[in-house]
């Protein structure tokens, strides 16, 4: 009995020795399974960065330091006029199913995204393109009905996707068909999916890899663990917290990059005083950018005015705004003057995000310094949602990724009627900027048009931007070649080994 | 054993299931958030009407007792319900998670229920010695401290001094049954250390009280050997107490499953259920907590059953 027990544990001692397969996979862990891979409906993260680059690839192609590269397509001309884009194509690209990527499907995927019935959240970055002139398998033409800036950043967005797939808006969230260097395999609900090397993608001998795997595992300190020991190979996004007690690990290098995405404090202008630019500047003035920083993201970010200072071309330095400079006195004489009865009361709702909680928390006792009585409003995920989009809220503290191209996010926050301006801001102002920056293909002339935005809605605008963060990927040592991505996306895998 | 008692057991069985699928239809709906909203998240493309076909297409534009009852009678014929997300049949999402949290629950259940029983006994027998003491101490710890804590603590502590022994996720048993075990070592481990606590110590005063039945002074005289006095005679009316109680503990183990997956990145039951409610998927998470359930209430009732053979006084008495 004994015998046959021991001879027993030494079998299964000797089976948990035994390595497994050679085969180079890499191990990404993430907090949470994406709730869908279509590129065209995804808005999350984790969707996200499984998807764009790895399985699917756009017209263009966004670098990681910001510039516009070439994608699907080799290279392109511009008429003067700036409304016609020829497109050339790379005339061997494969989709996963075999078929033959070629114009049309190009087409097609530009109007599956303009398609009223697919909702696609993507819709606002090609809706000025008025038509779609396919001239022959491997030259496009994008006519736009004004000339728009932000086309090709935009374009790097917008995947690629079979012509069957037009009218279709399930299949691909399930199981996706693009040109990547990677090729969906299986997904196994709250576990993983797993990418297998796509044997014909368009440049030899890439992608290095034979699969990539993404394992879902909802707890930080697991993620952490596995990391160190070489379970997980590759941590997206990690915390500022986490990325310095993984610093110290010599496994373990983190790559960081100053990143797109940052955190606010939104403000609803059709409430009570926040209707008041004064008051909305008097909130600036007493926000200690640099104290949220230090007391909330570990010192991990830099203060920032509306655009992130890794756009470097477009970006206003912070000495430009008058209200960044903490000042107590200036902002309870402005609310004085405004004849705004102190203390004002309000409630800021929170986003259910570490960092958001530290940092309203920071924001709560440095505007009741001035004259307000702030009270945090901890919610679960789906009521800040709810709340966040019916405009249900006095203020909100949140965290937003970024886009390229100062159009892209502008527009769709600012603009009157945006599809994102939540906070219901109208300026008049503003409004004609906003369409002058986004017809001009100067960039010299929306530079200054973007200047003059920057500089109003830094103090008065709906929005308090707070601080830029850096975004830390952490990376075992044994993964070798990858490169961070301003962005957030993934899109080194194509090259990396181990 | 008589058919009045199946048929009161079964009774009982379904009055249950019918109130815990009261309970969870209504409060996953007074849970404030908007399915439709959560779904959609950031995406503000789609209009009103874009919402409300969705609704109208999820059913989730009736009345509250109308959604319960076509639920109701849907799973009567068969059909669970389609998880919102995904797309895919309840059902089978439920299939696909149940094996994990089976395997968790089987192994933590085996572990638990037989090394409790040599433990119970030694702590009956060497009642008021040092190494009982010792072990009576662990044994009020282990059933105090809370199971996610001891998961990431026991996470910490094997990667610092066994970092080559740490695995962490799930791998199919028949995929590789070294590589299914391996990750099953941690969180067994962690799910069985208060169940092992919790039934030594029952095993303990069950057997103490045994031991000081008239039968087992009877049972010396005659010169029974000490093993034959504690697990022929003293053991086996020991039992009933415990088999009730380690049936109990599948609902505790299948409740700390939850926390557990969470810790270990197991893709099980538990997990299913949390990713349900914060998704507010309607469908998924009624009928997986259904199910769930419906398992607790059998293992129980088949404990009853069992009960009742070594016991035939339990169906007579009923």
């Amino acid at each position: 009995m004994k015998k046959t027990f021991l001879s027993y544990l030494a079998i299964v001692i000797f089976c948990l020795g035994v390595n497994n397969s050679s085969a180079s996979t890499i191990n990404v862990a993430i907090d949470s399974s994406p709730a869908g891979l279509d590129p065209h409906l995804i808005t999350a993260f984790n969707s996200v960065i499984i998807v764009q680059n790895n399985i699917y690839e756009g017209l263009t192609n966004i670098d990681s330091d910001l510039s516009v590269n070439p994608g699907l397509a080799k290279s392109w001309e511009v008429s003067s006029d700036g409304l016609k884009y020829t497109f050339n194509l790379h005339t061997n690209v494969t989709f996963h199913d075999g078929s033959k990527m070629d114009a049309e499907d190009v087409k097609a995927s530009i109007l599956r995204v303009q398609n009223k019935d697919m909702a696609s959240p993507l819709a606002s970055r090609v809706s000025p393109v008025k038509s779609i002139d396919v001239l022959n398998s491997n030259t496009i033409v994008l006519e736009l009905n004004e000339p728009f800036a932000a086309i090709l950043s935009s374009l790097a967005g917008i995947a690629i996707v079979p012509s069957e797939f037009q009218n279709d808006t399930e299949a691909l969230q399930k199981i996706p068909v693009g040109t990547g260097p990677f090729k969906f395999d299986s997904w196994q609900p709250n576990s993983h999916i797993q990418l297998n090397k796509f044997g014909q993608y368009r440049t030899e001998g890439l992608p290095k890899l034979d699969s990539v795997k993404v394992s879902f595992v909802p707890e930080a300190a697991t993620r952490q663990v596995g990391l160190s020991n070489g379970e997980y190979d590759i941590l997206p996004g990690v915390d500022p917290a986490t990325a310095l007690q993984l610093q110290a690990n010599p496994n373990v290098e983190i790559y960081q990059t100053r990143n797109l995405s940052y955190t606010l404090l939104g403000m609803n202008t059709t409430r009570e005083p926040l209707n008041n630019a004064n008051v909305r500047k008097a909130i600036n003035l007493l926000l200690n950018r640099n104290e949220i920083i230090q007391g909330a993201l570990f010192g991990a970010g830099v203060p920032g005015g509306p655009l992130s200072p890794a756009l470097a071309t477009w970006a206003l330095d912070t000495n430009n705004f008058s209200c960044y400079t903490n000042d107590v006195a200036e902002a309870k004489k402005l609310i004085n003057e405004a004849s705004i009865k102190t203390p004002i009361e309000l409630e800021i709702l929170v986003l259910p995000r570490q960092d958001a909680k530290d940092i309203s928390q920071v924001i709560q006792q440095q505007l009741n310094q001035g004259g307000f009585n702030i009270t945090l409003a901890n919610k679960e995920i789906g009521e800040f949602v709810q709340d966040w989009k019916n405009s249900d809220f006095d203020m909100f503290v949140s965290a937003n990724g970024g886009n390229p191209d100062p159009d892209q996010y502008f527009y769709r926050t600012f603009r009157t009627g945006g599809s994102t301006n939540v906070f219901k801001y109208s300026d008049n102002e503003v409004d004609t900027w906003l369409d002058q920056g986004r017809k001009s293909t100067s960039t010299s002339e929306r530079k200054s048009i973007y200047d003059k935005v920057q500089q109003k809605l830094a103090c008065e605008g709906p929005i308090s931007h707070l601080a830029y963060g850096d975004l830390s990927t952490a990376v075992n040592k044994k993964v070798k070649g990858f490169e961070i991505y301003a962005t957030g996306r993934l899109a080194s895998l194509i090259s990396v080994t181990k | 054993m008589n058919f009045k008692y199946l048929f009161n057991r079964i009774f009982d069985l379904s009055i249950v299931l019918i109130g815990v699928s009261i309970i969870v239809f209504s409060m996953i709906r007074v849970i404030p958030g908007d399915a439709v909203a959560i779904m959609l998240g950031a995406n503000t493309e789609i209009t009103q009407e874009g919402m409300n076909e969705l609704r109208s297409r999820l059913g989730l534009d009736k009345s509250i007792l109308e959604q319960y009852f076509i639920w109701i009678i849907n799973i009567f014929k068969g059909d669970f319900g389609t998880s919102i997300w995904t797309g895919r049949p309840v059902i089978s999402e439920i299939y696909i998670n149940a094996w994990p949290t089976i395997e968790l629950t089987a192994l933590s259940v085996i572990i638990g229920a037989s090394l409790s029983i040599p433990i119970g006994c030694f702590m009956a027998i060497s009642r008021g010695s040092f190494s009982e003491i010792i072990i009576r101490v662990a044994a009020i710890a282990g059933l105090t401290i809370p199971s996610f804590w001891l998961g990431i603590v026991s996470i910490f502590l094997v990667a610092k001094f066994y970092p080559g022994f740490i695995a962490l996720g799930y791998v199919p048993f028949f995929e590789s049954p070294s590589e299914n075990l391996k990750r099953m070592i941690l969180p067994v481990f962690t799910l069985s250390l208060p169940m092992i606590a919790n039934l030594s110590r029952l095993v303990r005063s069950a057997m103490l009280d045994a031991l000081s039945q008239h039968y087992i002074r009877t049972a010396k005289a005659k010169g029974a050997s000490q093993f034959s006095v504690v697990f022929k005679h003293a053991l086996r009316n020991a039992l009933i107490p415990y088999i009730t109680s380690v049936g109990v503990s599948v609902g505790y183990l299948l409740g700390g499953s939850i926390v557990i997956e969470q810790v270990f990145a197991i893709p099980g039951l538990g997990r299913l259920v949390l990713g349900a409610i914060s998704e507010r998927n309607y469908p998924l998470l009624q009928s997986s907590i259904l199910v769930m359930t419906a398992a607790f209430v059998l293992v129980n009732f088949f404990v009853d059953l069992l009960y009742a053979v070594i016991d035939p006084r339990v169906s007579k008495d009923d």
